[in-house]
């Protein structure tokens, strides 16, 4: 996110103070107004600044030595180098099933959830009478706390369940869910679709923000809706869809109430992911270095990831300031 | 000279603010009670639950303070699912309970030298566990030290459904039943689809004691995991084998369709199954059922065997008064302190005194007439836990190799042996 906003300041930045720097100027020492207005930026940043050193970035580097020990939180740390790394990447079974499980869970969960976001910003965009009622149904469900969710979830999810009596309708046989290791992936995917009303409303937001010139000099061009839509629509939320796209993904890498609540992993690790994991090797099993090792493999993978959706969003993602 | 002067000025410095530490530590220990110049020693004391223990556990507390001056305790309540955290930051940050509750977790502080071994103390006491509290007396053992004393410890018990019984024209479950004939009367009290016999095994306690039954261990004498031996095997797969080739136990699929959270608590309220095999905690929200039930011993196998739940009391490293905080504890597992926890319907005491008196046999809460001598019969023929510091591996790794086992049906010999690999690489043999 902060990449995201970062780039927008800088876009504004750009356009405003080149010309004095365009000059060469040396940077000029700061008037007595700037003086009170840089003490108080640091009077004002300063409880944030505080929380993140002391509660944030201290513990951030403490990991990264206690990945490096081998620790059970009571006796002194054991110093034992990279052998938390060696093990996790190369003995530890578990680690893999549970990196790929959340790899499974977060490429498709991921694209899904904004799939049916847009599709549905796009039905609440519509004219259609009840329009407000709808919007609010649809944002409703991320409202609801992620343990009451859950528990519905077992019920609609159970193997004679509602979600299985209407596949029943349509003929088809479901699977016992949450009990067999094949389905338990995709049901914790159905639950998180059930969360896509987040993403509806700032998707809907942006779709409200394009001029409705755009539409009309299309329909006169003769466009249809759904050329209107790739060509008009879609370039124009693409800022929203890499934000959420971003956020999306770096929480389906987090993954860990849903998991914890419904299947603790199971059956036989199926549904074991990397948040749980580690979470089991700390506190469960006092392996706080190894632990702390699986966090900085997460956050490895996730970086990569965010990178990568970095590197693609010029070929994808539309600013309307950058055109030139 | 100047320099003298102010090294002789801190040295004074130092030895005030010296003797200020001293008089906080003072302070500290005596709890703020300067009556008498020992004052009272306040001791710090942590334990689980919910309202009932908490309850509980402060009117014995109330009781071992109006029993002496010397000694006072502060007790605090965290809950349960919080509790190993919680102590074990405690600990960590150096600020550790003088007083612990401890259960199948103990050897995790034991094995770290986090919480004192007792037997000097036990000794000095003068205090006989097994004439105390029976088999369970050393149950919590590290390395042939006793490292907590048992505190609450009630065997598992079989519920049974007197209506169902005596529709199908069953005898009652007792401890001489067989698994033949458990099983004839699960077959009995079956109506497919609707009734079961029994809720199943699938849950430690259940198909352990089905294995210690069985003549098999979990972990042997010598410290190694035992769970691919032909008796572990059979009684694993005669456990699973009631739900899929039987079919009168309910399987984990027609369990989640009775509704969430479902299990043999609430099915066993819900006469879905006519027995259940589970703690104490169940009695409570069965005294207001208006159907017919009671409790009765665990059957047997080649032998008697049970697994208990309980909990008991440790010192943690910490403690700056040992003997106090022992003191404590031996009063509260006696016989006065420990009547309260059946007197308020929290749990089985430890204390077979207690266990075999009137205040537990016939309790004033019951509504109905329950066999609480169940718990003492069954104290004779509980098995050792083997509590291995791996403890939370140890139930992980079965799991993690159960589950589908346990879901769909399977080959408990082909689990275990997978089991049994991954257990002789978490657990490390006590030498």
């Amino acid at each position: 996110m902060t990449q995201v906003l970062g780039e927008a300041v800088g876009a504004v930045r750009a356009e405003v103070p080149r010309r004095t720097r365009g000059r060469g100027t040396p940077r000029r020492k700061l008037t007595k107004r700037g003086r009170s207005e840089a003490r108080f930026f640091w009077l004002f940043i300063s409880p944030w600044l505080i929380g993140f050193v002391g509660f944030l970035l201290g513990p951030m580097i403490a990991s990264i030595y206690l990945s490096l020990t081998e620790w059970d939180s009571f006796t002194p740390a054991k110093f034992v180098g990279l052998d938390n790394y060696v093990h996790a990447l190369t003995q530890d079974p578990i680690f893999w099933k549970a990196l790929t499980n959340t790899f499974y869970y977060a490429l498709v969960s991921v694209p899904l959830g904004l799939a049916v976001g847009v599709w549905l910003a796009n039905l609440l965009n519509k004219k259609v009478r009840g329009r407000k009622l709808f919007r609010t149904m649809i944002y409703l469900p991320t409202l609801v706390p992620l343990v009451a969710t859950a528990m519905v979830f077992k019920m609609v999810l159970a193997p004679s369940g509602p979600l299985n009596d209407l596949l029943g309708v349509l003929g088809i046989n479901g699977p016992d869910w949450l009990l067999d290791p094949t389905w338990v992936k995709p049901a914790l995917i159905v639950l998180s679709a059930w969360g896509a009303g987040g993403a509806t409303v700032l998707l809907l937001s942006a779709m409200n923000s394009i001029p409705r010139e755009f539409y009309e000099a299309a329909e006169i061009d003769g466009a249809g809706p759904i050329r209107q839509f790739w060509s008009i629509t879609f370039p124009q939320i693409t800022p929203i869809i890499f934000f959420n796209l971003i956020m999306g993904l770096i929480g389906a890498f987090q993954i860990f109430s849903q998991v914890y609540i419904l299947t603790s992993g199971g059956p036989d690790n199926a549904s074991m992911t990397m948040v749980p994991l580690l979470f089991r090797e700390a506190f469960s099993f006092y392996h706080f270095g190894y632990a702390s090792a699986i966090a900085w493999l997460l956050f490895v993978v996730i970086t990569g990831f965010t990178a990568i959706a970095f590197r693609t969003s010029r070929k994808w993602v539309f600013y309307e300031t950058k055109v030139r | 000279m100047s320099t003298k002067r102010t090294l002789g000025a801190s040295a004074r410095m130092v030895a005030i603010a010296a003797a200020g530490a001293l008089t906080l530590t003072a302070c500290a220990q005596g709890g703020g009670n300067d009556e008498s110049p020992s004052g009272p020693t306040t001791l710090k004391m942590v334990v689980w639950g919910g309202d009932v223990d908490k309850a509980t556990y402060q009117e014995r507390v109330d009781l071992f303070e109006a029993s002496q001056d010397a000694i006072t305790i502060d007790l605090q309540l965290i809950p349960g699912d919080q509790y190993e955290q919680k102590v074990q930051t405690m600990i960590a940050g150096g600020d550790g309970p003088d007083i612990l509750e401890v259960a199948e977790g103990v050897n995790v502080y034991s094995s770290k030298n986090q919480i004192i071994p007792l037997d000097d103390l036990i000794a000095s006491a003068g205090l006989d566990l097994e004439e105390r509290f029976g088999p369970v007396g050393t149950l919590y053992s590290y390395q042939d030290s006793v490292y907590a004393i048992p505190d609450r410890s009630g065997a598992m018990i079989v519920y049974y459904n007197k209506d169902l019984f005596d529709a199908a024209g069953v005898e009652y479950p007792s401890a001489d039943w067989s698994w033949e004939d458990a099983h004839s009367a699960m077959e009995a009290l079956t109506v497919p689809g609707e009734q079961w016999g029994y809720a199943g095994a699938g849950w430690w306690p259940q198909w352990w004691s089905l294995a210690y039954q069985n003549g098999g261990q979990i972990i042997d004498d010598e410290g190694r995991p035992a769970v691919d031996s032909p008796e572990v095997v059979e009684a694993l797969q005669w456990a699973n084998d009631l739900a899929y080739v039987d079919h009168v136990v309910p399987t984990p699929a027609e369990y989640a369709d009775m509704g969430p959270d479902m299990g043999g608590d609430p099915a066993f309220a819900a006469q879905k199954v006519a027995m259940n095999t589970t703690g104490f905690w169940a009695i409570s929200g069965l005294l207001e059922v208006d159907f017919n039930w009671d409790i009765a011993p665990m059957w047997g196998g080649e032998q008697q065997a049970v697994s208990a739940f309980g909990s008991g009391l440790a010192i943690s490293r910490d403690s700056e008064s040992p003997e106090q905080a022992f003191q404590a504890i031996d009063f509260l597992t006696d016989a006065e302190a420990q009547a309260v926890i059946i007197k308020n319907a929290q749990d089985v005491p430890a204390n077979l005194e207690v266990q075999q008196s009137e205040a537990f046999l016939s309790p004033e809460w019951t509504t109905r007439e329950v066999n609480m001598g169940a718990f003492g019969e069954s104290a004779a023929f509980v098995f050792t836990a083997p509590l291995v510091p791996e403890w939370n591996e140890m139930q992980a790794a079965f799991d993690d190799n159960l589950g589908t086992f346990w879901n769909e049906g399977g080959d408990a010999a082909a689990q275990l042996a997978i089991i049994q690999t991954q257990l002789e690489s978490i657990i490390q043999p006590a030498s």
